[in-house]
């Protein structure tokens, strides 16, 4: 931990990507090139944005630690620091405390079957695991995505879709809930809610099951993982919680005696069930 | 006391229609009422009645709409809180059942502590409303009513329940002790520059804990207050005196027309700031320009709540 | 202990002694409540009542700055705009005068949560460092003191540097730490004599006027078996008006908000004192809200202090038995009174 771990480093915006109306991708360096240099993390982790006037506000790394030309952030614009966030531009200065929290169990999934189902900006902290297992594509069995959002403009990440889609290494099912007129000519293309779609591709149970997304989706999708029988310590989610130090010490991110920052936001189903019911 | 008695079984009567009855029962010790919620018959035997009743038991209601069948067991000053309300449509007077009685007036558990060391230390404290009688450290103390009451009972006009379905016992005959605010007069009579100084020491001790907003049976607003509001952003997180100030401004502003004096907001205050006198020549203000009394008549609106070209009781400059 | 003697008239003269070098809390008379405020002239020591705030605010303030920033045209490229930040660690000296035991104990949860293998907030630790706690035993008891059934105590010397004694004339002082045995080597100490045995006697009619204690030790696993009695919560916050009253003088309360608060291009970022009985505090942007109702915060309020800290920490339970939070609730609302009422809850339950 460093010495001051409320202090951000500062960093710049390389660039912006607009995903969808509501979320935009930032890629960041940090301005001392010794920072950069030196910076290490692993998939899962989350970093504290910081725009100075405005405050800070937790987002997944959700680039890999494979590769380090840059630290990237998916912001949706939700509130007071999101809205400044959505301001920025290539060029602007902005604050990074990072890694914060816990990361996926990577060692643990090695030789196994993955299966990612992903939810709106759920997407993001599955980005950057996704990414990590195709750079080391031998360490891992099969991978399937299931991406689901509410219509196909809302999907994000559409340049690494395109990327993933043209592999055969891994399966890749989209799905919205209001499809346009294009929707549907690739048989990759479904309709329908991710639990259901899940069903339907019927991964194989025997290996892990990685998923995050909104609240509801989370729940029905943790309920048909179960169906599909899925064992409880081999389904991870991220939680979100609100937060402001992201160390562990300002309090509000706890649930029973955890804390959301440091102990998560990784979390396994099983480890879920542990925790007190105040999600 | 014949009234508690009689409380008690209206209280019982009425209890199959209503989903609760607000009241107050005895405290950790012998100084402090906490609010009791009846929801049973076995719950009626907690009531109690005394000059520790302090806490407005319509500050409740906010979290109480919807269509629930409350009953309220109110003093007077209280009651007035319940009429604005309804004034304001906040509140359906048909779900309402008030439990009205006469009050000889409630103990400030500040000035107990000011006048006897810590309040924790008094054993017991009686009020007829003439008299205090108190114990403290295995000492026996008496004490003037008035030196010791809440500064509302002062002024009282309204020691009896307004509006009430159900009034126990007998009315209390109590007379305001003054006609006028004292404090408010004796304040009024320092210079500009030492009332902002004033104001200034006492927003200099506020620790924004919002006490005094939540005990507010008329801040209604309660999660969303615009205090709490990053978006537009009207405070800053900053606790000094500029934005304690700043808020303290906000809710009396807020209350203009509309507060009705309970001293809810002072009383919660745990720095024991006395913030009812920005409330009372706010109060006084609406008095004599609006002549409007807040939360004595239902069917009134609050001058703040309505608009006339000509304003009867203002006279204009031409 | 070696204990030692001081005078009132020479305790007067060794605060302004050390209020030379060291911003010295003192609990002052201040608008008809006690808090702690700077030593200084005009202000007289009120050491007969407990201060409603509590003395953790000397090394947590409610207001800490913890950096401050500035937006500049870039010289070079006036269509750029740089920002600067600048972090500003507190570095005052400090003493705290006449906590009561419980108060100063408060400082243990913060030790532990705030400066641990873990982590370590410069912030905390800097002041925490940099301020002695000179703390006052009780010899009387309040109805709302239950310090004796947490694992304190009227004469509790945790995290306190000197502890002193009321007695006839003065105080009897004992160093609990070095850099308190090192105060007491000021020329206002005379040796303690019988004065000694007077402050023990002082301690023990304390100690005795508190009672039988109750015990706490099973309120974490009767807490959490009562985790999800919605009905029970509701009860027990029926009268709780989700104020931070309780969690704003409690000498254990860390919680804090971090939020930036601008002056035109220039500003600060503030960590300001939070409170877990308001809607915001876990209120997320995308507006969904784990605790939307009064009795989940104030389960959490309750459970953090008499099961998750007693958990993380080797059982050390996070209330110190001050009573504030009872002293200065609007609505009586009695922490003791929840948690004894979780831990009958089971026994119910069991016996059925």
């Amino acid at each position: 931990m460093k010495a001051n771990p409320v202090l951000p480093d500062m960093a710049t915006v390389m660039e912006v990507v607009e995903e969808t109306s509501n979320i935009k991708t930032f890629r960041v360096r940090f301005d001392d090139e010794d920072v950069m240099n030196k910076f290490t993390f692993e998939p899962g982790q989350v970093g504290q944005l910081s725009v100075f006037g405005s405050g800070e506000s937790t987002f997944v790394i959700n680039s890999s630690p494979t590769r380090m030309d840059y630290l990237q952030f998916s912001v949706m614009l939700v509130g007071e620091v999101t809205e400044r966030i959505h301001q920025l531009k290539a060029g602007d200065s902005v604050g990074v405390r990072a890694p914060l929290g816990n990361a996926f169990p990577t060692e643990e999934m090695k030789g196994q079957d993955v299966t990612f189902i992903g939810g709106g900006i759920g997407m993001a902290p599955l980005r950057t695991l996704l990414v990590y297992m195709l750079d080391n594509r031998d360490d891992y069995g099969k991978i399937t995505l299931l991406y689901g959002a509410r219509s196909p403009q809302d999907l994000s990440y559409q340049e690494d879709i395109a990327e993933w889609i043209g592999r055969d290494d891994i399966d890749v099912v989209l799905t919205v809930d209001n499809p346009d007129e294009e929707w549907g000519k690739n048989p990759h293309e479904k309709v329908g809610l991710i639990p259901n779609v899940l069903k339907e591709i019927n991964p194989d149970n025997s290996g892990y099951a990685v998923t995050c997304g909104p609240p509801i989706m989370i729940k029905f999708t943790l309920m048909a993982l179960n169906e599909l029988g899925f064992k409880d310590d081999k389904i991870i989610t991220t939680l979100e919680k609100r937060m402001k130090c992201g160390v562990g010490l300002c309090g509000r991110c706890n649930i029973g005696d955890k804390y959301v920052c440091v102990d998560g936001p990784v979390f396994k189903y099983s480890e879920l069930q542990e925790l007190p019911n105040e999600l | 006391m014949q009234a508690l008695a009689e409380l008690k079984d209206q209280i019982r009567k009425a209890l199959p229609e209503l989903d609760v009855v607000i009241g107050w029962q005895q405290g950790y010790d012998a100084l402090h009422t906490r609010p009791l919620f009846i929801r049973s018959e076995e719950d009626i035997d907690k009531l109690v009645v005394n000059e520790f009743c302090v806490v407005n038991p319509s500050s409740y209601l906010r979290e109480m709409r919807g269509g629930k069948k409350v009953g309220l067991v109110l003093k007077g000053c209280d009651s007035r809180s319940v009429i604005q309300l309804i004034q304001e449509e906040l509140l359906n007077k048909d779900d309402l059942t008030i439990f009205g009685f006469g009050c000889n007036g409630v103990l400030n558990h500040a000035k107990l502590q000011a006048r006897f060391g810590d309040i924790g230390y008094i054993e017991s404290a009686e009020s007829d409303g003439n008299t205090v009688n108190l114990v403290v450290a295995g000492n026996k103390e008496t004490a003037p009513f008035a030196e010791l009451c809440a500064e509302k009972c002062l002024t009282c006009s309204y020691p009896n329940t307004l509006q009430c379905s159900h009034f126990a016992g007998e009315e209390s005959d109590k007379k305001a002790e003054a006609a006028q605010d004292k404090a408010l007069e004796e304040f009024e009579q320092l210079s500009m520059e030492e009332r902002f100084a004033f104001w200034q020491d006492q927003m200099r001790r506020c620790i924004r804990c919002y006490a005094c907003r939540n005990a507010c049976p008329m801040c209604v607003c309660k999660d969303h207050c615009l205090a709490n509001s990053r978006q537009p952003k009207w405070l800053s997180e900053d606790v000094d005196v500029q934005n304690n100030f700043m808020f303290q401004m906000i809710h009396v502003m807020h209350l203009t027309g509309r507060c009705v004096e309970c001293g809810e907001c002072e009383r919660a205050c745990p720095m024991d700031i006395p913030i009812m006198l920005l409330r009372r020549k706010m109060a006084g203000i609406v008095r004599d320009v609006f002549a409007y009394n807040a939360g004595t008549n239902a069917e009134d609106t609050s001058p703040l709540m309505r608009f006339e070209v000509e304003e009867p009781t203002i006279e204009e400059r031409h | 202990m070696a204990c030692k003697f001081i005078s009132n008239e020479d305790t007067n003269k060794w605060l302004e002694a050390l209020a030379k070098d060291h911003v010295v809390f003192v609990p002052v008379e201040d608008g008809g409540s006690v808090t702690f405020r700077p030593f200084a002239e005009g202000r007289k020591p009120v050491l007969d009542r407990m201060p409603v705030r509590s003395p953790k605010e000397a090394v947590f303030p409610q207001t800490e700055t913890l950096l401050t920033y500035k937006y500049e045209k870039d010289p070079e490229n006036p269509e750029r705009t740089a920002v600067s930040i600048k972090e500003t660690l507190p570095r005052e000296r400090a003493v705290v005068f006449g906590a009561r035991p419980c108060g100063t104990r408060g400082m243990s949860v913060f030790d532990k949560v705030f400066d641990n293998d873990r982590i370590r907030d410069p912030y905390y630790a800097t002041r925490r460092e940099n301020t002695l706690y000179i703390t006052l035993a009780c010899d009387k008891v309040e109805s709302t003191c239950f310090c004796h059934e947490v694992g304190s105590g009227p004469a509790d010397t945790t995290c306190s540097d000197v502890l002193l004694t009321p007695v006839q004339g003065g105080f009897a002082a004992e160093a609990v730490t070095e850099r308190g045995g090192k105060m007491l080597e000021a020329s206002f100490f005379a040796d303690g004599g019988d004065k000694c045995a007077e402050a023990e006697a002082v301690k023990k009619a304390t100690r005795e006027m508190l009672g039988e204690a109750h015990d706490y030790s099973d309120a974490p696993e009767k807490l959490m078996a009562a985790f999800d009695d919605d009905e029970f919560w509701e009860e027990q916050a029926a009268g709780c008006i989700n104020c931070g009253a309780c969690t704003y003088l409690c000498p254990t309360c860390y919680c804090f908000n971090i939020t930036d608060e601008p002056t035109g291009t220039t500003g600060k970022r503030v960590r300001t004192w939070d409170t877990c009985m308001s809607f915001q505090y876990t209120l997320e942007g995308s507006g969904h809200n784990p605790r939307t109702v009064k009795a989940s915060r104030l389960k959490n309020r309750v459970n953090h202090k008499f099961a998750y800290i007693p958990d993380t920490y080797d059982k050390h339970i996070g209330c110190c038995g001050c009573g504030r939070c009872i002293k200065s609730c609007p609505a009586s609302v009695d922490i003791r009174a929840i948690v004894k009422a979780a831990q009958a809850r089971s026994v119910k339950k069991e016996s059925k």
